[in-house]
């Protein structure tokens, strides 16, 4: 090493990469390494084979759960796009002061422990809960069950995860630049066609964005369908620790994990194909 | 900057020689302590059972051998068998089932212990203490009391919601009973008799309980009508003042075994603690505190016939339940729950 430090550095401009270094440590030792030793567990525990995968991919338990899965996060981002865009619409556009209090209340919601939210939802949907109360008050006499049911578990997970796309939706539109609407409304378009033509297109990144982190966290919730939902749905993510906890079984557990982890790669590949992965972030 | 040289930048390679000296000790560093002062690690439960833990087993072991304990929570099987994996223990001592007890001593995942009580030793663990899972139901609900588990899947005579564990080795059994088994024959268990037992009752089983908390709340809160639950969740329920009843019978007892992880550099002092906290006077005082029922049964001098009373093990109780039969079971555990995890979500 004979080399001066500075001679060194400008010649392969190690400094950047320095700097990244305790990071770049600090994943290695406790997310890749784990997550390697994952994907070998896969096909080497307890003997070397296929089996687990056969397993996982062809099982009807398996199979049910993963369909369910992916169809409930697709149905919470719709959901979550549905109560978000309304609401990050009338943040961006409204009173500074309204705005500022629109955005505490999502975030607050944001900030309070999941596991809070998901009990409260059972306190307010409960049998002897206000909402019941209400139905009774107003001569229900049979009022549906609310708490146990996929409503319940959906309601909950929305309520959770529509933070996640007010925010991305609110960051673009807080963007979009004025005098666009205003050129637009100059050349004739209005009310529908404006919006079409033109506020939606531009906010596409904000809604893209928010489905996809909506979409992706989504795939691995585990306590809320499973303390509100009905006993026949159940997430992947359950599944994988009942086998890990309840019978060791790390070869097909880690197995699903590898599944669960091809398939939202191949989301997230699509998605940075069609809209750039880099702006996820704003 | 050749003054701050030496300082930040020696050179690479002893840079990444000292970066990863520091790395390897702050990862090694909590093993090193531990090694020198010899702590004694418990896994617990956490909660209530850790604060009954402490205060009868625990404390009272530190006073008398001087061993100092630390408490690991919450109890984890998976853990218990990568501990033995990697060689890294968290813990060195933990309690089990006898399901996963079958499994761990087959697995090679625990020490070899002896029989600190006659009787007291099985598959490898000593037996501490019992919990029962019992039916329970709102008497608010029914003025005529529940006896069986018939009763229980009697949806006419008792209507309203249910809920079960959703844990097939201990549903399994009570299926079988409510379809009419003498509990002298249920073991090995009839496996396709039990879940056409269970289709009677799934459309009524508003809820699969996973976690014991989760239990007592739906049953103080009245989101079902009738529960099979145990019996230390239901006296919880009864304490908050929710109108509940309980009965002893058809209870399902299993059995919690101390164990010692397999090869643990602190075999000695996890050895003495198994044997301490299975001994008469801290079991009777730790199964009262964390209402289990102890199993040494010398440690039926120190309970109180009052405390009796809440025990599945007392005399009076133990004869109206049965106990979990692992030498016996007639299933791979593992192929069961996944059949009974696919029957739950169809």
């Amino acid at each position: 090493m004979g080399m001066s430090l500075s001679r060194l550095t400008e010649k392969t401009n190690i400094w950047p990469w320095l700097l990244l270094a305790p990071l770049g440590i600090y994943m290695l030792v406790f997310f890749v390494v784990p997550l390697a030793d994952v994907a070998i567990m896969s096909f080497t525990e307890p003997r070397v084979s296929f089996a687990d995968y056969q397993k996982v991919l062809t099982g009807t338990l398996y199979q049910r759960v993963f369909v369910n899965t992916f169809a409930t996060a697709a149905f919470v981002t719709l959901s979550c796009l549905a109560v978000g865009y309304p609401l990050a619409y009338l943040m961006a556009h409204s009173k500074p002061r309204t705005a500022m209090l629109i955005l505490l209340l999502v975030t607050m919601s944001f900030w309070t422990s999941f596991l809070v939210r998901t009990y409260s939802w059972m306190v307010l949907l409960g049998n002897n809960g206000p909402l019941i109360a209400f139905l009774q008050m107003i001569g229900i006499e049979q009022p549906p069950q609310l708490l146990f049911t996929r409503f319940s578990s959906t309601l909950a997970m929305v309520h959770i995860l529509a933070p996640y796309m007010i925010m991305n939706i609110y960051s673009v539109m807080k963007k979009i630049d004025p005098a666009l609407i205003r050129s637009a409304e100059s050349l004739g378009a209005k009310g529908w066609s404006l919006f079409r033509h033109v506020y939606l297109p531009l906010t596409a990144p904000g809604i893209a964005n928010g489905s996809v982190l909506v979409f992706v966290i989504c795939l691995g919730f585990y306590v809320t369908p499973v303390l509100l939902g009905s006993p026949r749905e159940q997430m992947i993510a359950g599944l994988i620790g009942h086998q890990i906890e309840e019978f060791l079984a790390f070869g097909l557990g880690s197995a699903m994990a590898m599944v669960l982890l091809v398939v939202t790669l191949i989301i997230l590949t699509i998605y940075h194909r069609r809209f750039g992965l880099d702006k996820l972030w704003g | 900057m050749p003054g701050m040289k030496t300082f930040l930048m020696p050179d690479r390679r002893s840079f990444l020689k000292t970066a990863a000296a520091a790395v390897t000790a702050s990862l090694a560093a909590p093993y090193i302590v531990r090694a020198q002062e010899k702590i004694l690690y418990v896994n617990t439960w956490g909660g209530p059972w850790e604060a009954a833990a402490k205060a009868n087993l625990i404390d009272p072991f530190t006073a008398e051998t001087g061993i100092q304990v630390k408490t690991v929570s919450p109890v984890s099987f998976a853990k218990l068998a990568q501990q033995v994996k990697t060689g890294t223990y968290e813990f060195d001592v933990t309690t089990l089932g006898g399901g996963e007890l079958v499994r761990a001593n087959q697995a090679g995942i625990i020490e070899e212990l002896e029989a600190p009580y006659e009787g007291g030793l099985f598959e490898n663990g000593v037996a501490s203490h019992a919990f029962a899972t019992v039916i329970a139901w709102r008497t608010d609900k029914y003025k005529e009391a529940p006896k069986t588990w018939a009763d229980f899947w009697n949806v006419e005579k008792f209507p309203g919601g249910r809920s079960l564990q959703r844990y097939a080795a201990r549903v399994i059994p009570i299926a079988l009973l409510a379809d009419g088994v003498a509990v002298e024959d249920l073991y090995p268990l009839d496996i396709d008799r039990a879940f056409k037992s269970l289709d009677k009752i799934k459309d009524h089983v508003r809820v699969w309980w996973t976690a014991g908390a989760q239990s007592t709340q739906i049953l103080r809160d009245g989101e079902i009508d009738m529960i099979g639950i145990w019996h230390g969740r239901y006296f919880e329920a009864e304490k908050a003042g929710a109108p509940v009843a309980m009965t002893w019978n058809q209870g399902e007892i299993e059995r919690a075994y101390w164990v010692v992880a397999k090869d643990t550099p602190n075999l000695d002092n996890a050895k003495k603690f198994v044997e301490f906290a299975t001994s008469a006077k801290p079991l009777a005082g730790f199964a009262k505190a964390a209402d289990y029922g102890a199993l040494n049964p010398a440690s039926n001098e120190f309970v109180s016939a009052e405390d009796a009373k809440r025990m599945p093990t007392s005399p009076e109780n133990y004869k109206l339940t049965f106990e979990q039969d692992m030498a016996n079971f007639g299933a791979d555990p593992a192929e069961l729950a996944e059949r009974f995890e696919e029957w739950v979500a169809s």
